[in-house]
């Protein structure tokens, strides 16, 4: 079977700027004034970063993978949150790869949506509290309760997110968009060992995705595949470089898939303040 | 900022309101599960009113005469909290507390005069009395908020006609209409209601260790 394409792009700030709209202000889709503007603090708190994606696409067990291939490394902390009590972070302190204080439970009752994007109350305040505890951490991985696809973090809550999709859950979801799989920092197509058995064709899989992506990174990721974790490990250990170095700017998905504007040629999304009259097409 | 009391009553009692309290039930689940009938939802909110709803009351209302006078709370801290005696209630109060502070900094920052920790009645008072929260809406809100909180959850456990829960809100507001006086007039710590409810309490403690839960609380 041939390797599956893999795309991992250095983390640069053009994936924000790809995005853009031609009717964002100027400042805004200046690269160099994003790039030289470094949040204030930006580089002394942890990088805050989220994973989203439906149920059973192994969220969890990327996060095991991400603390077994850097705990050593970096300072991690985790937070989970859940539907139903704290399953999942009994199953990441059970994976022995983090001191198990430093995975925490968020119950997001009914709505994990709401606790990662509409209100981040209880997460935030998670995540400080853990910052405060181990002071200074590096990473904080924030896990969402596995929700469907239109769920992503607010930027209120974290610096970057992945988007992890499986094959298992059929070879058509990367086609299908949405604001995740379209704009998160990067989007994961895990489980790839098992594609065999699934009948998913996952270099298609990752070409699906990155046409949704138009060209922001995709990574195919197995854990049984030492050379697709060395891949993830790369992609966060950037990512942390960039939040270090002020050059990374927290990107909002959105929470609809992009749509154009009349006359317009680049669809875009309503992440950026302006006033005028949409014409949607569709 | 400067808004009227109602306003402000208004604003606080949103369930909109971003300070994480859609984790609570008000121990509704634990019920439910115990042998409370779906039906018997608004006796669950009478009982509610008439007990740990005037608890939560007289504390919002006495934090709030206290931090007008720029007096401690910890001693009603130790009353409120010998009257809540299950320690699951104390907890969530804690971190709904906790929210409702965050969000207060935001809007009055410096002004609150609530430690880390409080719960959330105290938080409540503490914002009645920088933000101009008058003792009868500060009252009224958290019987609302209790009435809200139990029936916005039934709509998840036990979904029915939506609109019945509404008028049961209303019902349980006006259950508690007749306490807001006596309410509104406390001034002394020692004299907030001792309403317990060993029942709700019970239910409390057992939604903290119901092992699927929906909700937190």
């Amino acid at each position: 079977m041939p390797e599956p394409t893999t795309i991992v792009p250095a983390v640069t700030t053009e994936s924000a700027d790809g995005r853009r709209s031609a009717d964002a202000p100027a400042s805004a889709v200046d690269p160099t004034s994003v790039s030289t503007v470094s949040r204030p603090g930006a580089a002394r708190r942890a990088l805050r970063l989220g994973v989203a994606g439906p149920v059973g696409t192994g969220k969890s067990s990327l996060i095991a993978t991400v603390c077994r291939a850097l705990a050593r490394e970096i300072r991690l902390g985790v937070i989970t949150n859940d539907i139903f009590t704290d399953e999942d972070a009994r199953f990441l302190r059970s994976a022995g790869v983090l001191d198990p204080e430093r995975i925490r439970a968020v119950e997001t009752g009914a709505c994990p949506h709401t606790a990662i994007r509409d209100d981040v109350t209880a997460n935030l305040a998670a995540v400080e509290q853990l910052e405060v505890d181990f002071d200074p951490l590096d990473v904080v991985l924030v896990e969402s309760g596995g929700d469907n696809l239109t769920a992503t973090f607010s930027p209120a809550l974290v610096d970057a997110q992945l988007f992890v999709l499986d094959v298992a859950g059929g070879g058509d979801v990367a086609r299908k968009g949405g604001p995740g799989i379209g704009r998160a920092d990067l989007l994961v197509v895990n489980k790839i060992d098992l594609a065999p058995h699934v009948g998913v064709d996952v270099e298609q899989m990752v070409a699906d995705g990155l046409e949704a992506r138009e060209g922001r990174p995709v990574l195919a990721l197995s854990r049984h595949r030492e050379e697709t974790v060395a891949q993830l490990r790369s992609w966060v250990l950037n990512m942390l470089a960039a939040h270090q170095a002020g050059l990374h700017e927290p990107q909002d998905p959105g929470p609809m898939a992009p749509h154009f504007h009349a006359g317009e040629v680049e669809p875009h999304t309503h992440d950026e303040a302006h006033d005028h009259d949409h014409a949607h097409q569709g | 900022m400067n808004v009227p009391s109602t306003t402000l009553a208004m604003m606080l009692a949103d369930s909109r309101l971003p300070i994480g309290a859609h984790v609570s039930s008000n121990a509704l689940e634990a019920a439910l599960l115990g042998g409370l009938s779906p039906g018997r939802i608004g006796e669950y909110l009478a009982t509610r009113m008439d007990t740990v709803a005037r608890v939560e009351a007289g504390a919002a209302v006495l934090a709030r005469h206290l931090a007008q006078r720029d007096q401690p709370l910890a001693a009603l801290h130790a009353e409120w909290a010998a009257r809540t005696p299950s320690r699951a209630q104390r907890r969530i109060a804690a971190v709904l507390g906790d929210g409702l502070r965050r969000l207060a900094d935001r809007l009055w920052p410096g002004s609150l005069s609530t430690d880390a920790g409080s719960p959330r009645p105290l938080v409540l008072g503490a914002i009645a009395a920088i933000a101009g929260l008058g003792p009868r809406d500060l009252a009224r809100l958290v019987a609302y908020d209790d009435a809200q909180t139990v029936v916005a959850a039934a709509l998840k456990l036990e979904p029915g006609d939506p609109r019945q829960g509404t008028a049961l809100v209303l019902e349980a507001c006006a259950r508690f209409e007749p306490h807001i006086d006596a309410l509104a007039a406390l001034q002394d710590p020692t004299l907030l209601p001792s309403a317990g409810a060993p029942q709700i309490e019970g239910w409390s403690e057992d939604q903290s260790v119901l092992p699927r839960r929906l909700f937190r609380a």
